[in-house]
C-alpha cells in the first residue's frame, strides 16, 4: 500500500480507524483489490514508481459525514482528494495528484435534491451522473434538458469542476458556465454555500450566482479549496426543434473571414447551438483528425482535384422552428459573397424524438447521455481500445483562422518530430463560449519507456504552446506543474496567488494537494516528491 | 465474496469460452442475464435456460441505461458476456462505482482483428451481496 509520506503508519491507521466509525468499515476500502479501482486507468505514469495511487478510499453519505472525515483528516494532516464519480478518463480517473492521499469518493451522495421546472434549474449531489440525472428528467416528465459530455457516465459536479463541456446550447454547453449555487465542505469542516445560499430563507440560490461581494463559485473550479457537497445548474427548456446545418468554402483564404462571421452571428445569438469549424479537405484519411494545414498553393489545389470543401462551418439551432428556420436564412446571407460558397442543411427535428429518432441520433446533441463514443475504434476511426488509453492535450487558441491554422500546424508539427501518435486532433473545439480549444488525444500505454518519452513530449509541446501564448484549460496529474508553470505572468502571480488562498483557507494542505499546480506550504518545495 | 461463489463462476467463464453457440447452452444456469456483443456473431437464438440474453453491437448504452443500472442498484445480479474488450472496459467500470467487479475473463481468439472477451461480472461489495 502506498501511504501518506506526511504521516506515520501509526496516525494513518488510528485516521482509518476513525473514517470506519464515521462511514461504516465496509465504506472505507484499504485492501488492493478495492484500491486498484481507483488507479487512473490512462495512467501516463502506469506501473511506474512515481504512479499516482491512493492509499485508502472513503465512501461518506452525507454532508454530515463529510464534515467528520474533514474534521478527523485535519487533525492528522491526513491528505484527502475528493472524487465526485471518479470518470474523467484522459484527465486523471480518480487517482490522487499526491500519491497516497485517501480518495473522498462521494459516489453515495447521489440525490437529485430539487429540479425547478419554472426557474429550469437544479439541485444535486456529486454523485449524481448525467444517467441519473437524465433518468430523473424523463421519469418526472420534466420538459427540461440537460447539457451533457460525451461519454455522458460522469458527475454533473465533478465535470462542471474540471470545466468539462457538451453539445447542445451556449450558457449551458460549457458546464461550468451552466453552474448556479455552489455548497462546499471546507478545510476546517465548516460548510460554505455560495451567492444566494448564504442568504436564510433564499429561494434564489438557482438564480443569482453572485450573491453579494466577490463571487466564490471559483474558488472549486479545478479546486483545491473544499469538498463541494452540492451544486446548481441552470438547464434548458426543451426547445420545439433542431436544425443543423453548414456553410462550405473552398479557398485556404477563406478561413479568417469565414470565422469572423461565425464569431459575429454567434456573439449576435443568430444562432444559440455549438458551432464547429473543420476542414473537409484535410480531413480525409480521418474524419476526427485534421491533417497539417498545408501551404495555402498546395491546399487549393486539393481543394481543386477532389472538389471538397477547404473549410466547413456548421451551425446548430435550437427553438421554434419558424425562429431557428429564419435564423439560418440570415446565416446563409451573411456567407453569399464567398466564391463557391454552397450549404447544406438537415430536416429539422421536432421534439420530443420518436423512439426510431432516438435510436438513431447523436444523443449528446440532444442532451442524452450516450457511451457510444467507447466504440469508435471498432467503427473505423483508427485503432482504439478504450481499456489501452489516452490522454487529451487540450489548449486554449485565438478564436480566429490564423490562430487554427497556426494551431494546427504547430501541434502537427511538434507530435511528428517527437513521434507522437495523435488519434484525434480538432483545432476549434467550441464547447466554451467565446473560445477554441485545440484538442488532440494521444495515446497512452501500459509500456513504461513509451509512457516516458510521451511525458517528456508532452512537456515540450507544452512549453512550445505556451511560447505562443496558449495554454491547456485542463490537463492529467502528471502535466499539471507543468502546464501551471506556463501561466507565468507577473512571475507566477497566478500560482502564487492560489498559493496564499490556499495557505489561508486550508493551512494543514489536506484537500487536493497539488490538483492543478497549487501545493500546500508543508509539499511546495519538493511539488509533492 | 466466497470461495464456492469463486469456483462457480470461473467455471461459467470457461463455458462462455468456447465458439459461442456451441458454449452458450452451458452457461445459462448462475447468470441472470448473458450480453451478447453481435459484432461477434449472433447468439440471440441461443437457448439460454433460466438466463435472459440481451444483444448490442459494441455501444452498451441502451444495456446499461434499460437493464443494468437499475438491476445493480439492488443486491444480486451476476452478469455474465461475451463482448468486446472496449465494451467490458466500460460495463467493468461502472460495474465497480455498484460494488461489483469482473469474478472471471478470458480472450477468446479474435474476429476480424478484434477479439472478444469472455466474462462473469458479480457483486462483491457488502451493500449488494445478496
Amino acid at each position: 500500500m502506498v501511504t501518506p509520506s506526511t504521516m506515520s503508519a501509526a496516525d494513518f491507521a488510528d485516521g482509518l480507524a476513525q473514517m470506519r466509525s464515521i462511514v461504516g468499515p465496509e465504506w472505507v476500502f484499504d485492501q488492493p483489490a478495492d484500491l486498484n479501482t481507483y488507479r487512473d486507468f490512462y495512467s501516463v505514469l502506469w506501473g511506474e514508481p512515481e504512479e499516482k495511487q491512493a492509499s485508502a478510499a472513503i465512501a461518506p453519505a452525507s454532508v454530515e459525514e463529510v464534515q467528520a472525515i474533514v474534521r478527523a483528516a485535519g487533525e492528522r494532516g491526513m491528505p484527502l482528494y475528493p472524487i465526485s464519480t471518479g470518470r474523467n478518463l484522459g484527465y486523471g480517473g480518480s487517482a490522487p495528484v499526491l500519491s497516497g492521499s485517501v480518495v473522498l469518493d462521494l459516489k453515495r451522495m447521489n440525490r437529485v435534491l430539487e429540479v425547478n421546472e419554472a426557474n429550469c434549474s437544479c439541485l444535486v449531489e456529486p454523485g449524481v451522473s448525467y444517467f441519473d440525472m437524465y433518468r430523473h428528467l424523463q421519469e418526472s416528465g420534466s420538459k427540461l434538458w440537460l447539457d451533457v459530455p460525451d461519454p455522458g457516465w460522469g458527475s454533473l459536479i465533478g465535470n462542471a469542476m474540471d470545466s468539462g463541456g457538451g453539445y447542445t446550447v451556449s450558457g449551458y454547453r460549457g458546464h461550468w458556465e451552466a453552474v448556479c449555487g455552489v455548497e462546499a465542505v471546507m478545510a476546517d469542516g465548516e460548510v460554505l454555500r455560495t451567492g444566494m445560499g448564504a442568504l436564510p430563507g433564499s429561494e434564489t440560490w438557482q438564480q443569482y450566482r453572485m450573491g453579494i461581494g466577490p463571487c466564490l463559485d471559483g474558488l472549486f473550479r479545478q479546486s483545491t479549496l473544499g469538498v463541494v457537497t452540492k451544486m446548481g445548474f441552470y438547464l434548458f427548456p426543451q426547445p420545439e426543434a433542431h436544425l443543423s446545418a453548414s456553410v462550405s468554402v473552398y479557398r485556404y483564404e477563406d478561413l479568417d473571414e469565414l470565422i469572423e462571421i461565425v464569431n459575429e452571428l454567434e456573439y449576435g445569438n443568430v444562432f444559440n447551438g455549438m458551432p464547429g469549424v473543420g476542414s473537409p479537405v484535410l480531413s480525409q484519411e480521418s474524419p476526427i483528425a485534421m491533417a497539417i494545414v498545408p501551404e495555402p498553393e498546395e491546399m487549393n489545389r486539393m481543394v481543386r482535384e477532389t472538389g471538397l470543401p477547404a473549410w466547413r462551418a456548421s451551425f446548430n439551432f435550437y427553438g421554434p422552428e419558424k425562429v431557428i428556420a429564419a435564423q439560418w436564412e440570415h446565416v446563409r446571407d451573411r456567407f453569399a459573397h464567398f466564391e463557391g460558397v454552397t450549404y447544406h442543411a438537415e430536416e429539422p427535428v421536432r421534439f420530443p424524438l420518436t423512439p426510431a429518432q432516438l435510436e438513431k441520433a447523436q444523443k449528446p446533441r440532444y442532451g442524452i447521455p450516450s457511451l457510444e463514443i467507447f466504440t469508435v475504434g471498432s467503427q473505423g476511426y483508427g485503432k482504439f481500445n478504450p481499456s489501452d488509453g489516452h490522454i487529451w492535450f487540450s489548449a486554449v487558441i485565438p478564436r480566429s483562422g490564423k490562430g487554427v491554422i497556426d494551431a494546427n500546424r504547430v501541434m502537427r508539427q511538434a507530435c511528428k518530430e517527437r513521434g507522437l501518435d495523435v488519434f484525434m486532433l480538432a483545432p476549434a473545439v467550441t464547447c466554451w463560449t467565446r473560445s477554441f480549444v485545440l484538442f488532440a488525444a494521444v495515446p497512452v500505454y501500459k509500456d513504461v519507456a513509451k509512457n516516458r518519452h510521451l511525458r517528456e513530449s508532452i512537456k515540450e509541446i507544452i512549453k512550445i504552446c505556451g511560447e505562443h501564448g496558449w495554454g491547456e484549460y485542463r490537463c492529467p496529474p502528471a502535466f499539471m506543474d507543468a502546464v501551471m508553470d506556463a501561466y507565468s505572468f507577473g512571475d507566477h502571480k497566478l500560482r502564487r496567488v492560489n498559493e496564499q488562498i490556499k495557505d489561508a483557507l486550508d493551512p494543514k494542505g489536506i484537500l487536493s494537494a497539488g490538483r492543478y499546480g497549487v501545493w500546500p506550504k508543508h509539499l511546495r518545495e519538493g511539488r509533492g516528491a | 465474496m466466497i470461495r464456492r461463489d469463486m469456483l462457480k463462476w470461473g467455471a461459467l467463464a470457461s463455458a462462455l469460452a468456447g465458439a459461442p453457440a456451441a458454449a452458450l447452452a452451458r452457461a445459462g444456469a448462475g447468470l441472470d442475464v448473458l450480453l451478447l456483443d453481435t459484432r461477434f456473431g449472433e447468439g440471440a437464438a441461443v437457448d439460454m435456460g433460466a438466463a435472459r440474453v440481451l444483444t448490442f453491437a459494441g455501444d452498451v448504452t441502451r444495456i446499461w441505461y434499460d437493464h443494468l443500472d437499475r438491476a445493480w442498484r439492488q443486491p444480486g445480479f451476476v452478469v455474465g458476456g461475451i463482448t468486446g474488450a472496449d465494451a467490458l472496459f466500460v460495463l467493468e467500470t461502472l460495474a465497480q462505482q455498484q460494488g461489483r467487479k469482473v469474478v472471471a475473463r478470458n480472450v477468446l481468439a479474435a474476429v476480424d482483428g478484434i477479439a472478444p472477451v469472455s466474462w462473469v461480472i458479480a457483486p462483491v461489495h457488502p451493500s449488494v451481496l445478496a
